[in-house]
């Protein structure tokens, strides 16, 4: 008899509690999509089946908090609190951007059920970029995540702008995760394994140098479109301005947000400085310089291009540009940490920094589809001339976003950029200090734009005619929650940065393998 | 000769720079498209070469998964081309112009 057959066999990690947040979002997307081939005609029942899915999946993330760093299905799964902040972040996103829509399925004939069956399953790929330990989930999160939102920049079919914006958004997606995939590869060669934790191991004697460093490189390439850094930023603008504006929300929101969490994954915990190993050093010096000045010229880039613009969302496309670089400002800060409580408290200031930035852009989003009206006709600055004293709701809260995303005090942008430039000045290296310094620069830079929408609201003269669009519930709600989050956040944010830091990890997370 | 790793390693990259810089310089939306898939395999190749020298099929493993992966790419970006190309009578991807500065 064949001796395999005698030999016992190890069962593998299975550990169906690890992914239940992520199993309720795919099997909610999964019903919404059944039902809506039952029922073409629906617009609200997939919004209500879509809202509880997301909740019941929030709330069992939410539950998973205190259990402490630990892995399931053979490490590829990590439970920690970078997971479970960043989760937080994408399914909050992922339920307000089905509010907003409602302004958007009410009015135009889009296909309501596909819509939100692919928002569930782009939030399901976007938490598996957040959870993935091995770098076949954090592909298979990625690709899901990027082909369903390609769809949702296409899905107004009959329009030239939307179409336009999906092909460029598949185009350049593509291109960028085909780097990403030959930096793994790399990484798999360099290493011999594609597991993040047993990656940061084996750094210190990896099989291939040079292969490491040219593997690292890549994924910098790759990662850097999907977060729209500079110099990999130049599909941003087009594809936010054709694609729906509920949609752009989400883009700008959500898929960033779950980038942002594989990369810091991949790179502060698989590449972390490792003292005497020369190949490993390197990588480490490489990456943070690296990141660093992509970082200075994403926020520099971004916020001047900002100011140039003459349509509202191309600003908002530029300006969520430079916010992807203050994010950077904290993810070099947790590049560059010391000890591992320190760099955790970067990361979940990263986080933090993304859920103030999600919450204020979505809001501004909400207002900006209300506006546009069909097709999103109404998207220039003259569009929005004199609106602020006929419509003072929509004006004044606007504003508010506005101000919060310039990061004023009070508001959360303001305490998110506090906490992301923090680490990085503590580090005390000049170019790291040289980064915020060009990150509160910038700043200063974006009042300009930011403010020029309020001036455009209250103090210009309004020479076309401005009917007041009609506020939908989902709407109402939508601005409800992003206006109290802006306050509270920046009020009361202490008890959601301490949660976002516990429970202090003692190590890396640790391979099963 | 058998072919070795480096023989392997050097095919799968000139094979990616050929699809990279066919990306760039193309201008038909398909041909883009396809430069994309010649991208994917030459990496497919790579861990194809990696997962042999280490004896570890994890390598071959990512190489599944990247196929179905590439399969619903293809799914999703001829039909988004055909969107575009019912509007436009066209598939070059100078004739997306309408979003510029």
């Amino acid at each position: 008899m064949n001796t395999i057959l005698l030999q016992a066999i190890s069962n593998p990690d299975v550990n169906l509690q690890a992914i239940l947040p992520e199993t309720i979002v795919a099997v909610t997307g999964i019903i919404v999509m059944l039902y809506d081939v039952f029922a073409p005609k629906q617009k609200n029942v997939t919004t209500v089946i879509s809202l509880i899915g997301l909740a019941i999946a929030a709330y069992f993330m939410y539950s998973m908090w205190g259990g402490g760093p630990t892995t399931s299905w053979n490490g590829m799964i990590a439970n920690d609190p970078l997971r479970i902040s960043f989760s937080l972040v994408l399914l909050f996103v992922a339920a307000v951007t089905i509010l907003t829509s409602t302004v958007w399925s009410e009015r135009e004939t889009v296909p309501v059920g596909e819509y939100h069956a692919l928002l569930l399953f782009a939030t399901f790929g976007s938490m598996f970029m957040a959870s993935g330990n091995d770098f076949v989930i954090i592909f298979l999160g990625l690709e899901t995540l990027s082909i369903a939102t390609y769809v949702m920049a296409g899905l107004r079919k009959s329009d030239l702008k939307s179409n336009e914006s999906a092909m460029k958004y598949f185009i350049l997606g593509s291109f960028a995760s085909a780097f990403l995939l030959y930096g793994m590869a790399l990484i798999y060669g360099a290493t011999g394994t594609t597991n993040v934790a047993l990656i940061a191991e084996r750094i210190a004697s990896p099989t291939f140098p040079g292969l490491l460093l040219m593997g690292g490189a890549m994924l910098v390439i790759g990662f850097g479109f999907k977060v729209a850094t500079v110099p990999f930023h130049v599909w941003t603008p087009d594809v936010y301005e054709g694609a729906p504006s509920p949609v752009t929300g989400f883009m700008a929101a959500g898929p960033k947000a779950a980038a942002f969490a594989s990369f810091i994954r991949v790179f502060v915990i698989g590449f972390p400085l490792i003292g005497g190993a020369t190949a490993a050093g390197y990588l480490h010096e490489s990456w943070v310089t690296a990141l660093a000045v992509m970082a200075m010229l994403t926020m520099t880039v971004g916020n001047i291009s900002a100011i140039v613009q003459n349509n509202v969302k191309r600003m908002l496309a530029y300006s969520s540009i430079s916010h992807a670089g203050y994010a950077m400002v904290g993810f070099v800060g947790a590049g560059v940490a010391k000890t591992p409580e320190v760099r955790d408290a970067a990361i979940a200031a990263v986080a933090f920094y993304l859920l103030t930035y999600a919450v204020t852009n979505l809001g501004a989003f909400s207002i900006i589809s209300l506006v546009g009206q069909k097709n999103d006709r109404r998207t220039e600055f003259e569009d929005y001339n004199g609106i602020g004293f006929k419509s003072p709701v929509i004006a004044f809260s606007l504003s508010l976003f506005m101000l919060s995303l310039l990061g004023l005090p009070m508001t959360a942008g303001f305490i998110g950029k506090v906490l992301v430039f923090r680490p990085a000045l503590e580090a005390g290296s000049v170019m790291l200090t040289t980064m915020v310094v060009v990150a509160v620069v910038n700043t200063a830079i974006s009042a300009y734009y930011y403010l020029r929408l309020i001036v455009v609201m209250f103090f210009r003269e309004r020479t076309t005619d401005w009917s007041e669009p009609k506020m939908p519930v989902g709407v109402a709600a939508v601005l409800l929650i992003t206006i109290i989050g802006v306050f509270y956040f920046g009020l009361f944010s202490g008890s959601w940065i301490e949660k976002f830091v516990t429970p202090s990890a003692p190590t890396a997370v640790q391979a099963a393998k | 000769m058998e072919p070795t790793l480096t023989n392997y390693l050097a095919l799968s990259g000139t094979l990616f720079t050929i699809g990279a810089v066919g990306v760039i310089f193309k201008r038909n939306a398909i041909g883009m498209f396809m430069c994309i898939e010649l991208m994917l395999n030459a990496v497919n190749l790579t861990f194809v070469a990696f997962s042999r020298y280490y004896a570890d099929v994890t390598g071959q493993l990512f190489v599944f998964m990247v196929m179905s992966v590439a399969a619903a790419e293809a799914a999703v970006g001829l039909g988004i081309i055909i969107a575009f190309f019912r509007n436009r009578i066209s598939v070059d991807v100078d004739d997306a112009s309408l979003l510029k500065n």
